[in-house]
């Protein structure tokens, strides 16, 4: 990757589902390394915006462009994308009925081959995608039995064996303890900071992006209200403005930035 | 005991049974008997016992496989190699022959139902994946909607034909849909070997992306597989496999429910293991099922559909309930 070039490039992207239009002219460039956070009300069109990316839609119509290193993403093939985008879904609902190793290596579909199946060095990545997540004595634990907040490291693993540079996370947090969800998120900066794995993640928690810095969209009704360094989000009412809520600005206790909480 | 192994043994003990059932029935056929050159009781072997149950055993692969892949599709437990209705209009198909009296443009013998039931199966098929696609995409869950409407749609057909036929033909609808292998033609036996085989292997091929849609669909596609591709083989191959066998045998109900099932419970849900697992287990069962058939009431014959759910009933609940639950159902 060349300097400035964006790994990743939304220009004026609209989406419609039958007639509702979900996404509407949204613009944002994402550098190789950088931690995209997406913040915004319910129903504001980011889980839709991360299925674009990869092309989970099965109908809908769309406008504009989105680029992945420079090329439109509807030039990749389907094994292409998910070599350069990896997904971490919503937690809840279906428990795939696999144990953590197995689970994994399904992440290799794209690399293995229809014959011979998984390569040693196949196994390799998953092996190594589950000790960067801690999990590497859980490997044999059926995903099934296992905590949210553990099930959430093993999709993450998951997503981490599909060696992909971009990681696409929905909310990963969402239905965690606040032990388990600081866990996640200081895993997913670990990766960020020392793999350079670039991370766009949808999440509710604000602070995570103020803390992390990196860079935070914020969409409201399927409109870009602000993109750009996360210590945006603290003033000129771009919070008020997309939630129509009031939030308070407080300094952190340990001098560590400033936290907002919802009034 | 690891997988590897257990489905060792479980494909052997499965060609133990393909191979011993043959030899009983009505009496018992002595192997020593087929080195007798024409013996009487070696061309009763030869040409009427074997032929059987090779059919019984690709019938109850077949309709095995069908039920193993439409359940991974539909990530649902009821899901069966009939749920999109290719069985109904099957039995549609070979019904309005039946009640024709045979007169219709085909009248050769036993490929007389056995045509007018593939017309069925794929009118059917072709019904299902015209409404999925009229939707846009190729959503499951349009799909599951248009099955079951075709299947209510076939049956009722079915019976209108029924009530419209004379009790001889109404009769031998009533054989036919209670499924039987009595009939079946060696010659049909390369058809439906080939139909079979075929699917296993493409299935097999398919084995790592199946895997992934059990998973989910779009965790599925995050992974690289092409969604809209990959059901429409699934649907293609179970829809093809199981019209062939609806065509020879009848609609034999249970066996592609429950073997998929227990085969699940015994071996969890990678699919390259499951598929030969499940045509061999399959395959066992439905030869012991024709077994039974052969020998409970002889010299008459039980209709194998009767068979097959009063002895797979018990024998999956007694897995269903020694398995511990880390054994997955659904």
């Amino acid at each position: 990757m060349t300097g400035g070039n964006p790994i990743l490039e939304a220009i004026d992207y609209s989406f419609w589902l039958d007639k509702a239009r979900i996404l509407k002219g949204i613009s944002f460039a994402v550098k190789a390394g950088d931690f995209l956070s997406i913040v915004g009300p319910n129903g504001a069109g980011k889980s839709t915006l991360l299925k674009c990316l990869l092309r989970l839609h099965q109908s809908g119509r769309s406008s504009g462009t989105l680029t992945v290193a420079g090329k439109d993403i509807s030039t990749y093939g389907q094994k292409q994308l998910a070599k350069a985008i990896s997904y971490v879904p919503q937690a809840g609902g279906w428990i795939p009925p696999f144990t953590v190793r197995d689970f994994a290596k399904l992440s290799r579909f794209p690399h293995a081959s229809t014959v011979s199946g998984l390569s040693p060095s196949d196994e390799k990545a998953v092996d190594q995608a589950l000790e960067s997540v801690g999990l590497t004595d859980m490997a044999k634990r059926s995903l099934k039995t296992m905590s949210g907040g553990e099930r959430q490291k093993a999709y993450l693993a998951a997503a981490l064996a599909q060696g992909a540079n971009i990681m696409l996370l929905d909310e990963p947090a969402a239905s965690l303890d606040p032990k388990h969800a600081s866990e996640l998120a200081a895993l997913l900066d670990k990766l960020n900071k020392e793999s350079g794995l670039t991370v766009i993640m949808v999440t509710h928690d604000l602070n995570h992006p103020l803390k992390t810095g990196g860079l935070a969209l914020v969409l409201a009704g399927g409109e870009r209200r602000y993109f750009g360094p996360a210590s945006g989000l603290l003033g000129g009412g771009v919070l008020e403005e997309a939630f129509q809520h009031e939030f308070l600005y407080l300094d952190h206790p340990y001098g560590q930035g400033r936290l907002v909480v919802a009034r | 005991m690891s997988a590897p192994l257990r489905i060792s043994l479980l494909i052997a003990l499965s060609l133990l049974i393909l191979a011993v059932c043959p030899f009983m029935g009505l009496t018992f056929i002595s192997p020593a008997v087929l080195t007798v050159p024409d013996h009487p009781a070696s061309e009763v072997f030869w040409s009427l016992r074997v032929p059987r149950t090779l059919a019984a055993f690709l019938a109850g692969a077949g309709l095995s496989l069908g039920g193993m892949i439409f359940q991974a599709l539909f990530r649902n437990p009821l899901a069966t190699p009939f749920t999109l209705g290719v069985s109904s209009g099957a039995s549609f198909g070979a019904s309005v022959y039946f009640w024709l009296g045979g007169i219709a443009l085909i009248k050769s013998g036993s490929l007389g139902p056995l045509f007018s039931s593939l017309l069925g199966a794929f009118l059917s098929m072709f019904l299902v994946w015209s409404i999925t696609r009229s939707r846009g995409g190729f959503q499951t869950a349009v799909m599951l909607l248009a099955g079951v409407v075709i299947n209510f749609f076939f049956s009722s057909l079915v019976l209108f034909v029924q009530y419209m036929s004379d009790a001889h033909d109404s009769l031998r609808i009533m054989h036919w849909l209670m499924g039987s292998l009595a009939n079946l033609e060696t010659a049909r036996l390369a058809e439906l070997a080939f139909v079979t085989i075929m699917g296993t292997i493409f299935v097999m091929s398919l084995a790592p992306q199946i895997d992934l849609l059990t998973a989910g669909e779009e965790l599925a596609a995050s992974r690289g597989v092409k969604l809209k591709t990959l059901k429409l083989e699934i649907f293609i191959v179970a829809s093809v496999v199981v019209g062939t066998v609806v065509s020879l045998a009848g609609p034999i109900g249970f066996v592609g429910l429950m073997v998929p099932h227990a085969c699940r419970l015994m071996l969890g849900w990678n699919h390259r293991r499951l598929t030969p697992s499940v045509f061999f287990v399959g395959g066992a069962f439905l030869s012991l099922c024709d077994l039974a058939s052969r020998m409970v009431l002889a010299p008459a014959e039980l209709p194998i559909g009767i068979v097959t759910a009063l002895l797979g009933g018990p024998f999956f609940l007694w897995i269903l309930f020694r398995t511990n639950s880390a054994g997955d159902l659904f």
